[in-house]
């Protein structure tokens, strides 16, 4: 078997419990299968709470998962990591403040031993120009920069990045992701966990949809627009077939007749956008756009 | 799939050899960004420095093979140099605090070469004090054998690395932004109760003698004393040993269990 032929990630039925502070246990990821081949670029979708970042944690190694196995380019995460095979920008801190951008760099290619690499990542992460700028006065997107940088240093084979635009304002967002897809470029793997439905439309061919620590959806990113998205008609209906309890019936039942003639084949009264099928998928009830 | 067709020339997963940490680039780094603190260090050199001064000039009253202003100096340098390794250790556990953690836990770098790397930065600042203290106490009459200050200055140096040790084991257990408050407020205690500011008698030097300061000072006096206490008796050489041996072992295990805890999130 050639290396190509392992899969990037391979997990199965992944399950994980945390004891909550008046001491029942919360299951934050509960009997998950993934697969990941090289060069894909995976999206983990969900809100917070989903169990995304728990599930990044057991792929970097960082948590034991109480039960299933977990597999990094045919190793055990930990393994990976020691070998520079995967590294990750982490979503919560990460960064000491007196060092300078620079200093922070070469403190952690030393510890890869990589000390090689330290121009080459400042300037794919654009921080030639900082270099010598105390972390403490960078922005949240120079910061975030700097930790993908740190995440480059080993000349990973998978990159793992949660939540990785949070505090970045849109420019600095744009920024961030034209630095990714070039890295992108050269057929690194990415998973990346993120709230924000566009950075998965722009960015991923593949989502997975995580709701309560169970994937709820896993499909080419296009397919899952195609099939809760599309183009959208929006129109006010008149005040007084709007009532409490939802559109007066018999007047739903007129406009679908108006409408046949058009080609129009279904009424639904709420939107169906992308936003509308997460939400649908990850909503504790019954999905929105059912009701009639 | 697009692994397949895609025209690229990385080879992904192939095995690699597992690279190399350079740790000491990495200590040096640190210690550079230790020794940028002012407030920092004029807590480690400029109290027990101020501290000799008003205590130990003048007094040359004999003590052992010496006097006494060379047992305060010791005992000043003692001082300063623990506080210096344990402010070192509770930044340490500052970076915990801040995720530094979980970044160093995604690099090849094992547990114990990470507390022996804070723990030689520790000791290069725990250096600074040693070598001001014993410097000004050459230039203002501490006396003594020639023996007493190499071997004094020696374990003086040498056994601040217990403290080391000691600080990042009580600021992994006590997590949190006051962890480094507790941990230096703890050593003005334990100096106390080690005999290392007033000497002690009777029932609190039976207890002292328990306390990780009492065996580490007692050593370090060791050559200048021969083990005679100020107030009452002599303490066996086997004693200041033991009790530093055990407190090594003590604070060592805690602080490879609190490395271990602060890389998982919770």
């Amino acid at each position: 078997m050639t290396p190509a032929d392992v899969p990037a990630i391979r997990a199965t039925g992944l399950r994980k419990a945390f004891r909550s502070t008046d001491g029942s246990a919360v299951v934050a990821v509960d009997d998950v299968d993934l697969t990941v081949q090289p060069g894909e670029i995976v999206a983990f979708l969900g809100p917070n709470g989903a169990g995304k970042t728990t599930t990044v944690d057991m792929l970097l190694g960082l948590t034991a998962p109480d039960a299933g196995t977990i597999e990094v380019y045919g190793t055990s995460p930990t393994d990976a990591v020691r070998q520079g095979l995967v590294s990750a920008v982490m979503q919560t801190g990460g960064l000491l403040n007196d060092f300078t951008v620079e200093e922070t760099v070469r403190a952690i290619a030393a510890l890869h031993g990589r000390s090689d690499r330290v121009e080459v990542v400042l300037d794919r992460a654009r921080l030639t120009d900082l270099a010598t700028r105390r972390v403490e006065a960078c922005s949240g997107g120079e910061q975030q920069r700097l930790k993908f940088a740190l995440a480059l240093l080993p000349d990973p084979d998978l990159v793992v990045l949660d939540e990785p635009t949070t505090g970045m304002d849109v420019g600095a967002r744009q920024e961030f992701w034209r630095a990714m897809r070039e890295d992108a470029a050269l057929g690194r793997t990415i998973v990346f966990a993120t709230h924000y439905l566009a950075e998965a439309d722009e960015f991923a061919e593949r989502t997975v949809l995580m709701n309560h620590g169970r994937i709820v959806h896993d499909a080419a990113t296009t397919d899952v627009r195609a099939a809760y998205g599309g183009r959208t008609l929006t129109f006010r209906p008149p005040a007084e077939v709007d009532g409490a309890d939802g559109l007066d019936a018999d007047w739903l039942a007129r406009v679908r007749a108006a409408l046949e003639p058009l080609g129009v084949t279904d009424v639904d009264v709420s939107a169906a956008s992308l936003e509308a099928a997460f939400l649908a998928l990850t909503a504790d009830n019954e999905p929105i756009g059912a009701a009639r | 799939m697009t692994a397949t067709t895609a025209t690229t020339t990385r080879v992904t997963g192939a095995v690699r050899a597992t690279p190399r940490p350079a740790m000491l680039t990495y200590a040096r780094l640190d210690l550079r960004r230790q020794l940028r603190d002012r407030i920092g260090m004029f807590f480690v050199v400029g109290l027990p420095t101020f501290m000799y001064l008003v205590f130990g000039i003048g007094s040359d009253d004999p003590v052992g093979s010496g006097n006494v202003g060379m047992y305060v100096m010791i005992s000043m340098a003692a001082y300063g140099a623990v506080t210096a390794t344990t402010s070192v250790a509770g930044s340490a556990a500052t970076e915990q605090v801040m995720g530094w953690g979980r970044q160093l836990g995604l690099t090849p770098m094992r547990p114990l070469a990470f507390v022996a790397a804070k723990a030689g930065v520790a000791m290069s600042v725990a250096a600074v004090p040693v070598l001001a203290i014993f410097a000004i106490g050459a230039a203002t009459g501490a006396r003594g054998d020639w023996s007493d200050w190499v071997v004094s200055g020696a374990v003086v140096w040498l056994g601040s690395a217990l403290f080391a040790v000691y600080g990042l084991a009580i600021c992994l257990v006590f997590r949190g932004p006051n962890a480094a408050g507790i941990a230096s407020g703890m050593i003005v205690v334990l100096a106390f109760l080690g005999n290392v500011f007033t000497p002690m008698s009777g029932f609190m030097l039976d207890l002292g003698r328990f306390t990780p300061l009492y065996g580490y000072v007692a050593l370090a006096r060791f050559p200048l004393t021969d083990g005679w206490l100020p107030t009452e008796g002599r303490d066996p050489l086997w004693l200041p040993v033991a009790n530093v041996l055990a407190w090594t072992v003590i604070f060592g295990l805690v602080a490879l269990w609190g490395v271990r805890r602060s890389r998982a999130r919770t």
